[in-house]
């Protein structure tokens, strides 16, 4: 007697999500035959698509039990291509027996119900791969047909609100019955409206992150410029002199601000720096135009009058909008080290991280001596520049506030 | 109850409509004593003398004396012994009859029938469908019933109307379509009919078509899915409405011809659909003609020429996933 299917460990063996665009892949040939004892992570089968020849694996080793793929033809990603016996410790290990997560509603109402299920058990492709975090197929919403983004738009959704949808039209795409059910599921959630500011700034932080962004880091000593503030009667915060000393670096190399429009560099009009003021529930961005051409000093009241302004949420068109970099003091928050994300206008946004006091290994003395230090990062568009022309601002920056007085 | 054809449907529309209306006459080849190459005449030549008259072998002639009728006060059907033969004609239909009304505002009330489409062995002079090729004329009524029912209403409605109509009935449905009785009342003129309601994809058919794809939807039932059948019934006017309804329900669109696929009523209702639908559409739509080849004469040819109830479940189950 053979012992029931249940009984046994039987591991499918699955085509593997070969690539982004991958939707099956053809059968090439079976390195091991039915009987065989295989290991852990060797290529079982040579399957090819139209980019590349590549094995399939399993997760544990066993005994090849049956092959239900037939060499030469094709099949989808996620079809069951034969069985591995492998043992109960294994089996316990990877969750073989573990129930899949229970669909939303039925799962696939067009299972054929009692009929013949050989001829197009092949074609239907299951949303997820066992054991996988994300759904293989996620990445389906790159394609939206006419009908799913006339109803986004009807419902104000974006691609990225798809992004943990699993489809199941060709390649994996979502259909608008994917769409649907999506969101009657989203209904057994406590929902709540989001703020009229929340989607101001989720839409500007979405359309910012279309682009290429790279941050670069760079440890600055702030003693000098703390004891030059100590000295003022008028006291400027950190952030000033920061935005002061980023507004005289770019009026030196104002290129490095400009924005990549099609094959042109559009470069600023003039060096006006914004600040991010935390207001309710997102981020508000004052302007300091031409913040090049005042001395720090005079500065101080007009930053001050647009923070109120800016917490108030009263803030003056004419002041907010235009500028061409800005800066977020993250250290605010406690936060050393963070890589925010750039206006969707902007090229730059320098970040300054929260100060502490550390051992600063001086040469004269020989000797560490303490010194407040803050990390420094300038988050960028990288196809405006690199590394070494992000760096080099950043370093103009933080020499420029150890000269305070020049600020 | 005796069963009534699709082909008896339609002599019994003709007898209906000599009978209710004196300006009404046949006219065409072997009509009158022989009953027409199909028998579609059979008999009226006896019951209605002088009003089922024998033609010349012109096309050319019968039409445009069915035109000079009509001009008179006339309501003439003229019956072409195969929509192939209608060429013959055609000058007088597309230049003549079709721009009558446009020309001189005298209407131009004349139904030409065309016994259409394939039939096994038909080959490629008796068995082409011609719709598209009328349809693309202003002035012209186009249609294409596809049920015994049809048949009859949209006959006596065919003749009923002031404007020329090209009446396409269907060859392979005359003996094979059977009705227990003949209907009463009908749908209004020009409007298509939900053959087959489904939530899944909509089909568009029309004449001899619309079985194969209820056939079609018949079998992928069994799969669990729910197809819609539209029936156009008139190819022009087309019932751009109640396709554009049925896609608003579906996502997805296939449309069914026996015709070939360039420039005809397949591709009309596509374009249809694209441009003022477009948001409808869950995936790109599809369509499903016959091979562009002439229609081959063997058999067997024949079968895999058309679209069949499984070719057409094929390109279901392709557009499904899609």
């Amino acid at each position: 007697m053979f012992p029931s299917p249940e009984s046994l460990n039987l591991l499918p063996i699955i085509m593997p999500q070969l690539g982004e665009s991958i939707a099956e892949a053809t059968i090439v040939r079976a390195a091991f035959s039915v009987g065989d004892t295989v290991e852990a992570d060797t290529d079982l089968i040579e399957v090819e698509t139209n980019k590349a020849v590549m094995g399939v694996t399993v997760p544990c080793g066993g005994v090849l039990r049956e092959l239900t793929a037939t060499v030469g033809e094709s099949y989808a990603v996620g079809a069951i291509l034969g069985y591995l016996e492998v043992s109960d410790e294994d089996a316990e290990r990877i969750g073989l027996h573990d129930a899949p997560p229970a669909p939303v509603e039925k799962p696939k109402k067009r299972q054929p119900v009692g009929s013949d299920t050989s001829k197009s058990s092949k074609k239907h492709v299951e949303p997820t791969v066992s054991g996988l975090p994300v759904p293989a197929h996620a990445g389906g919403a790159s394609f939206l047909s006419p009908r799913m983004k006339a109803r986004m738009a009807e419902l104000g959704l974006h691609a990225a609100d798809l992004a943990g949808v699993a489809g199941h039209g060709a390649g994996g795409r979502v259909t608008i019955d994917d769409l649907e059910r999506f969101l009657q599921d989203l209904e057994r959630n406590t929902i709540s409206p989001a703020s009229s500011m929340r989607v101001a700034v989720a839409d500007a932080m979405r359309r910012s992150w279309t682009r290429p962004l790279a941050t670069v880091v760079l440890p600055v000593q702030l003693d000098i410029l703390l004891a030059h503030r100590k000295q003022q009667i008028v006291k400027a915060g950190p952030a000033l002199y920061a935005l002061r000393a980023l507004a005289i670096a770019l009026s030196e190399m104002p290129t490095t601000a400009g924005r990549l429009i099609g094959d042109r560099i559009i470069h600023p009009r003039s060096v006006d720096i914004g600040f991010a003021v935390e207001a309710e529930d997102g981020v508000l961005v004052p302007v300091i135009r031409h913040a090049d051409q005042f001395p720090l000093t005079d500065l101080v009241e007009r930053y001050n009058r647009l923070v109120e302004l800016a917490r108030a949420r009263r803030l003056p068109g004419s002041d907010t909008g235009g500028s061409i970099a800005t800066i977020t003091n993250y250290g605010v928050f406690g936060l050393t080290m963070a890589t925010p994300i750039p206006l969707p206008e902007q090229t730059l946004l320098l970040g300054m991280g929260a100060g502490k006091i550390t051992p600063f290994w001086d040469v004269e003395k020989k000797a560490f001596v303490p010194v407040t230090e803050a990390q420094f990062t300038l988050s960028f568009d990288h196809r405006v520049l690199d590394g070494g022309a992000a760096g080099r601002l950043l370093q103009r920056v933080a020499q420029l506030l150890g000269t305070p007085e020049t600020l | 109850m005796s069963s009534i054809t699709y082909l008896e449907a339609i002599r019994l529309a003709q007898r209906r409509a000599l009978e209710e209306d004196p300006r009404v006459f046949i006219y065409g080849q072997d009509v009158g004593g022989f009953g027409g190459a199909f028998k579609a005449t059979k008999n009226l030549a006896k019951e209605f003398p002088g009003r089922v008259l024998d033609a010349p072998i012109s096309e050319d002639a019968m039409v445009g004396l069915a035109i000079g009728a009509a001009i008179e006060g006339m309501r003439p059907i003229v019956e072409m012994q195969f929509a192939d033969f209608s060429t013959c004609g055609f000058n007088q239909i597309v230049n003549q009859a079709a721009t009558l009304f446009y020309r001189t505002g005298t209407s131009c009330p004349l139904v030409i029938r065309l016994p259409s489409g394939g039939t096994p062995g038909g080959g490629p002079f008796h068995s082409q469908s011609m719709e598209a090729l009328y349809a693309h004329y202003p002035g012209l009524v186009v249609m294409t019933p596809a049920t015994v029912e049809d048949v009859y209403t949209m006959l006596l409605e065919a003749v009923a109307l002031d404007d020329p109509v090209i009446f396409c009935e269907h060859k392979f449905l005359y003996y094979h379509l059977k009705a227990d009785k003949l209907p009463e009342e009908a749908l209004p003129f020009g409007k298509a009919r939900i053959a087959r309601p489904g939530r899944d994809v909509t089909v568009v058919a029309y004449s001899a078509m619309l079985h194969e794809a209820l056939a079609a939807a018949e079998e992928l039932s069994s799969d669990g899915y729910d197809i819609e059948v539209v029936d156009l019934r008139c190819v022009r006017p087309i019932d751009t409405d109640t396709i554009l309804a049925s896609v608003a329900r579906t996502g997805r669109l296939l449309v069914l011809s026996e015709a070939w696929p360039w420039g005809g009523v397949a591709a009309e209702v596509i374009a249809r659909v694209a441009t003022e639908g477009f948001g409808l559409l869950d995936a790109p739509p599809q369509r499903l003609n016959a091979r562009e080849t002439p229609v081959p004469y063997h058999p067997a040819l024949w079968g895999t020429h058309r679209p069949t109830a499984s070719s057409v479940a094929n390109s279901l189950r392709q557009l499904l996933e899609l």
